[in-house]
């Protein structure tokens, strides 16, 4: 009875421990987004309110809105694309007989090892070269790259898990390859190929290091950088705007993984397993 | 529709994998008569689902060739293979493969969305409808297969089977995820259906029981070749070899493997601690074989129980199976049993075992 008692405690213990850990800072930047003077928090003689906010929202000079739509619009593409190669891609892999059918996953992921600092100097001088620099397309090219292995590897355990027998049962149905796939397959792996869309998606958002390197201005500058960068107005540290802006953008992403938290997690465990 | 017949012709089929070659069939030739339900019984990977699927068009066949009716599916030799679809065959598979985003109705009609010229909504409806009233399901034709239970959705997937109204209908142990009970009970409605369908039909099962009742004819297979074909009371009576007498039957047949030897007028088997001897019309059998290695088999129902030392084996029963109607004795050797079937359990436990001459099996010995 002490034992379990012990145990019990131990564990809520043990989880309330990591709960501060992780939340505290996260608690930190909410609290001082609130404060008119972010310096004076600690001595308890800030007044609170939503100036941040409004400040971060309404200053042009800032972009926050700018750089948001870049990030959503850069995130949105690339997990559609990746999203649509990597299931196709996934249901060849775990479906279809061809030669060196272990080595694609095997080799895309070999790519998605590629430290991104090692190569974003030469795509800084091709997508220079391209005129690209400075545009979505700049971001949202290497992303794919960077994020389909991501993709795949989800998809394929999903499509794994599907038992061939309905493949099979389709085909003595009179349905062929792509029918199979569109009516069968795929609606059947629609909640993998969505997790696999919701993680990329929020990969994408957080990136840095490429939207640090390859972006320039407002124009096509991501949110993470835009946030890193920010110059505030009046030529001080502009904490307040600063943790405004990241709760801002981090309420999005919170969101989708509460909404739709199953699909997260089953996408997560699911490319725990195989990979 | 006329029912078709069946051929396969010297069917091999023979996997590759990092394990390096399997071979699942060797020269495999069956025939199903028009409107006959066939059994393919064997133990697991004798290959008779491999089988299944070279009739069904989910494989290729290595050699040999398949032939519906009158027309060739598939050749080896030619190079040619048509599709599952254009065989007209259909399939009901042992996890029954329902989609499972797909009502009960829809499931049922997806073979018919498929069909060319793709006959109107109605039309489906109305077949999908049929085919469930059929399999008494009508009810269920608006749920999803997750909110079925086993036999609903094993006659969901008859139905989408026989909505097409194939020239041949292929079952892969259809009946084994069910419990006992069901498996008794679906077992006689297929039966049903399929004769009043008229279609021809192979079934594959690894279980006797299923073959044994179901089938007009069974083919037992082994190591992915033929053993045996014949009707069930054929394969019962007078099986072709020892595995075939041992895999047909429950509890299985008992076998004695020994060298025979004549002495004056009786014949003696040995077989390893056991010994039997035999006088009468079995010893004049036996006799042909004498000095021979063979292999005797006699059914547990086919043993009397007589007084120590006036049988053909005296043993000492170790445990009683109580069936109801009947009880099972045993006599636990070291490494086997030998089972009797007998009306009551006798008294004594020490017992002699009397074979009956007409019903004794012998096949000759595998080696030395």
């Amino acid at each position: 009875m002490r034992e379990d008692a012990l145990r019990c405690a131990l564990i809520i213990a043990g989880s309330v421990g990591l709960l501060v850990f992780a939340l505290a800072p996260v608690a930190w930047m909410a609290w001082i987004s609130f404060a008119d003077r972010p310096d004076l928090v600690v001595q308890g003689e800030a007044a609170y309110g939503l100036g941040n906010y409004v400040d971060v929202l309404t200053e042009e000079e800032l972009h926050f809105l700018d750089y948001f739509r870049n990030s959503l619009v850069i995130s949105l593409v690339t997990a559609l694309a990746v999203t649509a190669s990597a299931s196709l891609a996934g249901y060849a892999v775990s479906r279809l007989r061809f030669r060196g059918r272990v080595l694609v996953p095997l080799a895309v992921l070999a790519v998605s090892m590629f430290p991104p600092i090692s190569i974003v100097g030469y795509l800084h001088r091709i997508f220079s070269q391209a005129g690209l620099l400075n545009t979505h397309l700049a971001l949202i090219l290497p992303y794919i790259a960077f994020t389909v292995p991501l993709g795949l590897w989800i998809n394929m355990s999903y499509f794994a898990q599907i038992p061939r027998d309905l493949d099979r049962a389709a085909m003595i149905d009179g349905a062929g390859r792509l029918r199979t796939l569109t009516h069968v397959v795929l609606p059947v792996a629609l909640p993998g190929i969505f997790s696999s869309f919701l993680l990329v998606l929020i990969a994408c958002f957080n990136k840095f290091l490429f939207a640090l390197m390859l972006t320039v201005d407002y124009r096509a500058r991501t949110l993470s950088v835009g946030i890193a960068m920010f110059q505030g107005l009046h030529g001080e540290m502009p904490w307040g705007s600063l943790m405004a802006a990241s709760v801002l953008t981090c309420a999005p992403l919170v969101a989708l993984t509460l909404l739709f938290q199953r699909y997260v997690v089953q996408g997560l465990s699911a490319g725990a397993l195989k990979g | 529709m006329e029912p078709v017949a069946l051929r396969c012709e010297r069917l091999s089929k023979t996997f590759f994998s990092l394990r390096g070659r399997v071979e699942a069939l060797r020269q495999v030739t069956l025939r199903a008569e028009p409107g006959e339900l066939l059994v393919l019984l064997g133990p697991s990977g004798c290959g008779k689902s491999t089988l299944l699927n070279l009739v069904a068009g989910l494989e290729k066949p290595t050699a040999g060739r398949v032939v519906l009716g009158e027309r060739t599916v598939a050749d080896a030799e030619a190079r040619a293979f048509a599709s599952p679809f254009e065989r007209d065959v259909a399939m009901v598979f042992q996890s029954y493969a329902l989609y499972p985003h797909m009502t009960v109705g829809q499931n049922i009609a997806f073979p018919l969305t498929n069909l060319r010229p793709r006959p109107g909504r109605e039309e489906r409806d109305r077949r999908a409808r049929e085919a469930a009233r059929l399999l008494r399901i009508e009810e269920l034709l608006d749920r999803k297969p997750a909110e079925l239970s086993g036999g609903q959705r094993q006659r969901v997937a008859i139905g989408r089977a026989i909505v097409r109204q194939p020239r041949v209908f292929l079952l892969d142990e259809p009946l084994s995820n069910l419990d006992a009970q069901l498996r008794t009970e679906m077992r006689a409605q297929l039966k049903d259906l399929q004769r009043r369908l008229g279609v021809t039909a192979v079934y594959v099962t690894h279980d006797q029981t299923e073959a044994m009742t179901l089938g007009d004819r069974i083919a037992v297979l082994r190591a992915g070749t033929v053993q045996q074909v014949g009707t069930p009371m054929d394969i019962y009576d007078h099986p072709a070899n020892p595995f075939v007498a041992r895999f047909v039957g429950s509890p299985p047949m008992n076998l004695f493997e020994g060298p025979v030897e004549a002495r004056g007028d009786g014949v003696r088997l040995r077989d390893g601690e056991l010994a039997l001897t035999f006088a009468g019309p079995l010893a004049e059998r036996l006799r042909a074989h004498a000095g021979q290695h063979v292999v005797l088999g006699v059914r547990p129902e086919h043993i009397d129980l007589v007084a120590p030392g006036r049988g053909n084996l005296d043993v000492t029963v170790d445990v009683v199976e109580n069936l109801g109607s009947t009880c099972l004795l045993c006599a636990l050797f070291e490494e086997r049993q030998i089972v009797v079937q007998a009306e009551a359990p006798p008294e004594e436990k020490r017992v002699g075992l009397r074979f009956r001459a007409e019903r004794v099996h012998v096949f000759a010995g595998e080696g030395g």
